[in-house]
This record gives C-alpha cells, structure tokens and sequence, in this order.
C-alpha cells in the first residue's frame, strides 16, 4: 500500500494539546506543524482540483456538532439502522468513485478532530441510555476508518471504550491495511473490522492509494488471528467484461482468507453515482470507465445499473458466497424492496428488521 | 474528456441542422463522450456512422422526428443492454395482441420492476370484458417472459439472454 504522509499538519488553535496531536506529533517527526487560529477550513475551494489538493495537508480541528448520526441511507430505500460516528472528514486514498468527491465539494479539507472527549461522552450518553437497543455504530463514512490511524491512533483512544459497552458494535470500515494499533486491543467481540473489497483489477484502475486486495486480505487475516470479528464489503460492484471471474475469483480468495464463521456481515452494493458525482469524476479521473456503464437514473436521484441487469449481478454474487457461507449475513446497501425481493426472495419489513439481524447474540 | 475540432465539428453541425436544444444537447455531449471512452473510439467515428447518416438524410423523416431518432439511436448505443430489454419487452407486450383499449408499460429505465397497466372502461359491462381479456393474456407465456425481463432472470454470463 502507498503509504500517506501528509506535506503538513494544520493545527487549530486549542487542539495542540489532544491526543490525536501528540500522536500526530510523535508519528510525523519530519512533517512540518502549523498553529492556526479557529475557523480554518484547510483552504477550502471548489474547483475538481481543489479536493485532490485538499488531501495532501491535514487540518486538526475541533469538531462543532454532534459526533453520532443516524446514516441518512438513501430515500426510499431499504435501511440497516446504521448510525455513524464522524471522527474525521476526506480520506487520504481517492478513489475515482468516491462519493466524497461530490459530497465534500464544498468543503474537501482533510480534517481530524481533536475533541475526543466529547466523541466518547455522546456515545456513553447514547449507549447507556438506550441499553435496550443494540447499536451498530461506524466511523467510515466521510473517511476511512484506519487509513490515518498510524498517525492519529484513533483506534487505540476509542476501542477500551466500546469494548466495555454491551449494546453495540463498533464499524472500523476500510480499504487500507493500517490495521498494527488495532492488533494488541482485547476488543471484547464490540469491534468489526471491515473491507471494501474490489478485485485487484478494479483497485488497480479505480482505487488510487488504497491497499491491494492480497494486502485488505492479509490485514483481514490478522485481525482475525487477533479475535476481531470481520466484515466485508463487496461495494460497489462494477460491471465490466469479464467481472464475472474477478468477482468469483474475490469471494473464492476470501473464504480461503478468513473462516467465514467469523464474519459478522457481508454487503453488496453497485456502483452508485449522481449526475453531480459523475461531473466531478469526469474532471478528476478523464480515464476511467466506471462512468461508461449502463447506469439510469433511480427515484432517489441516484445512477444505477438498470435494475435488471444489478439484480442478475447480486444473485450471481450471492451464489458465489453462499456456495461457501451459507448460513453469512447477506445485506443490500442502499437497495430498494423490490431489488431486496428479488435478490433474496424477501424484504425486510422494516430497518429494525434488518439491523436486528445484524446483531448476533444481543 | 477534450473534444478536437472534428468531434466538437461534427456535433456542431448535427445541432445547427436539427436545431437541438440544450438538453438534448447535454445528453447527446453525455453520451457520446462516455461511448468514446467505453470503446475507444472518436466522437466524430460516432457521428460518422452510416445509422446516423441514413436517418439525417432520409426525405421523409421531419427535423423533429429525425432529432428523436437520432437521439434513440444513440441512447441504443450508449445503453446497449437496457436498449435489447426495452425490444424484448416491446416484443412480448406486442405478442400479448391485446385490445388497443388495453395499454402495458414498463417505468422508465425498467427501475422498479414493476408492469403498468392501464385501461378505460365506460360501462361494467366493457371493464368486466376488458378484465376478462387481461385475466386471459396474464395466462399466456409472453407475461411470464416479461416479469422475467424485468427481474433479471434473463440476464446470463453479463448478457442479456434471449431464451
């Protein structure tokens, strides 16, 4: 995996003493730190290029709002209940197809935020709150779970926590293979770690800066060699000539990877754009293809794969898995009913449904 | 994607002759850059081909029509699979032979799977009649063919499959 070092580190005022910073400091001895005042925005712009540009500093700040958010999921849509925890903001890898492009437009610095303390005092307030309700919970949604995380050492500052909560599982989603501070941490089962997985020739050409798959597979590996409970993320699904192969080919090299007894959910998705998304793509990536395939315009203002041909595509992928893992937890992402009924020959009823499924022995 | 000056020429020429609006323009633009990206081609080849050619040239076409299958034309082009669905389940609707009154469809784009029928009855003497004839064809296999168009059972190895 190419390894990220960020050209400087941007410090708003007040978070010099976190310690997110002093793990920055003790991790990047020779990347010159900045101290600017509050209300820096990473110099923030607009402009396609401005969001590759934005990913090669970091910017510490405190973060203002709420920590813990219910993932919006997608109008209309099946839901999986999944709340989400923004520790960060962009991600240092960048991939063709990332939804950030679009999403961050406006404001693409690469931040982390300093105010742990904060973090950690929401989740107790909602976990302790609501023992009753089983929370998946997961941090990679406007970032990458651990792609920073030799340097922030995130992980290691949040995982004691949850790891004494009963009614949660914490999300560590990721396409890198940063996974070293997560190996000496008893997680107590509350952490999955999780992959988006492509195969080689998707990263290769979409998944610029990420790990490669032999390299998500032997992080995987470890983590489960270490009593980590796993995840995996076959999204997006791209369609091309000859992904039939490379997808069964992913999933036969997986299962031989890891004991999938041990995973605790898998997902598909394909590949989701917007118009404003497929814009942003076109500036950034001229070259890549993804924006070729036969995607229509869905009622929640996403781009899809006719809805035929990406059903034909998760049955075909569900058969690969279940050939193997019969009995694994099988999820849609953003999917509606009728895709859900068609796939797997039922909907869930509603997204308590599905999310309580995804809670094994609560 | 750059456009040189026969690509953006060639386009040019197309919109001045049809006078395309904005749009159609922008769906043309979309669409011809993504095939030319997808089969590495030029966008001046696209516009060089013979379909093309024959449906601008042809004395007894009207510009608008001409613009509309021009534009379909391509569409079949950039969305080749959905474009073979859409003939299927034309095909099937058309095997059905239903009485005019009676109108199948399916959404835009086959999002959602779903058939849409439609019919006007003046009297319950013609819905029952009516209804009766759609309770008949829903028996014939054409309407089994098209629910499996639609749910991805035709679809084998990536491709569309007719049987």
């Amino acid at each position: 995996m190419q390894i990220f070092q960020p050209e400087e580190v941007i410090i708003e005022r007040g978070s010099e003493e976190s310690p997110i910073c002093r793990n920055l400091r003790n991790a990047l001895p020779h990347v010159p730190f900045r101290i600017v005042e509050a209300s820096h925005n990473g110099d923030a712009a607009r402009a396609p290029e401005a969001f590759g540009a934005a990913k090669r500093k970091l910017l510490v700040t405190r973060h203002r709002g709420e920590f813990l958010k219910k993932c919006p999921g997608s109008e209309g849509q099946v839901c999986c209940n999944y709340f989400v925890i923004n520790f960060a903001s962009n991600c240092p890898m960048d991939c063709s197809y990332c939804y950030l492009q679009e999403y961050l437009a406006g404001n693409p610095a690469l931040k982390v935020f300093s105010n742990i303390g904060d973090l950690l005092r929401e989740a107790d307030d909602l976990l302790s709150r609501h023992r009753g309700v089983f929370f998946r919970i997961g941090t990679g949604e406007i970032t990458d779970s651990l792609a920073l995380d030799r340097y922030i050492g995130f992980s290691r500052e949040v995982i004691p926590f949850f790891a004494e909560q009963p009614n949660v599982l914490l999300e560590l989603k990721t396409k890198s293979d940063c996974v070293d501070g997560l190996l000496g941490i008893d997680s107590k089962n509350r952490v999955v770690v999780s992959w988006s997985m492509n195969p080689q020739r998707v990263i290769e050409c979409d998944e610029d800066g990420t790990a490669s798959l032999d390299e998500r597979l032997a992080a995987a590996r470890r983590c489960q060699d270490a009593g980590y409970r796993l995840a995996f993320h076959f999204d997006p699904i791209i369609d091309y000539c000859g992904w039939e192969q490379d997808y069964a080919r992913l999933v036969e090299q997986l299962f031989a990877t890891v004991d999938w007894r041990r995973i605790a959910w898998l997902s598909m998705g394909v590949l989701r754009t917007t118009p404003d998304l497929k814009r942003a793509m076109r500036a950034r990536f001229p070259r890549s293809r993804l924006i070729t395939g036969e995607q229509v315009l869905c009622p929640d203002g996403k781009l899809r794969y006719f809805q035929p041909l990406r059903v034909a595509m998760y049955r075909k992928m569900l058969g690969w898995i279940r050939a193997v893992a019969p009995t694994a937890k099988v999820y849609l992402c953003m999917e509606s009913k009728e895709v859900w009924q068609q796939v797997f020959g039922y909907a869930p009823s509603c997204e308590k449904d599905l999310g309580n499924q995804m809670a094994p022995h609560f | 994607m750059g456009w040189d000056e026969r690509d953006s020429g060639g386009l040019w020429r197309l919109a001045y002759a049809l006078k395309i609006g904005e749009n159609h323009l922008r769906d043309l633009m979309d669409w011809l850059e993504e095939i030319a990206l997808r089969d590495a081609v030029s966008i001046h080849e696209i516009l060089s081909r013979p379909d093309l050619g024959r449906i601008e040239t042809d004395p007894r076409l009207g510009r608008a029509d001409k613009l509309k299958r021009i534009k379909e034309q391509i569409r079949r082009w950039r969305f080749p699979r959905l474009a073979e669905t859409e003939d299927d389940l034309r095909k099937r609707i058309h095997e059905l032979k239903l009485h005019p009154d009676i109108r199948l469809s399916v959404p835009t784009g086959l999002e959602g799977a779903n058939l849409h029928v439609e019919f006007n009855a003046s009297s319950a003497h013609e819905l029952k009649r009516l209804a009766a004839r759609l309770m008949a064809a829903a028996d014939q296999e054409p309407v089994g063919d098209i629910f499996a168009l639609l749910s991805g059972d035709r679809v084998k190895d990536g491709r569309l499959s007719r049987d």
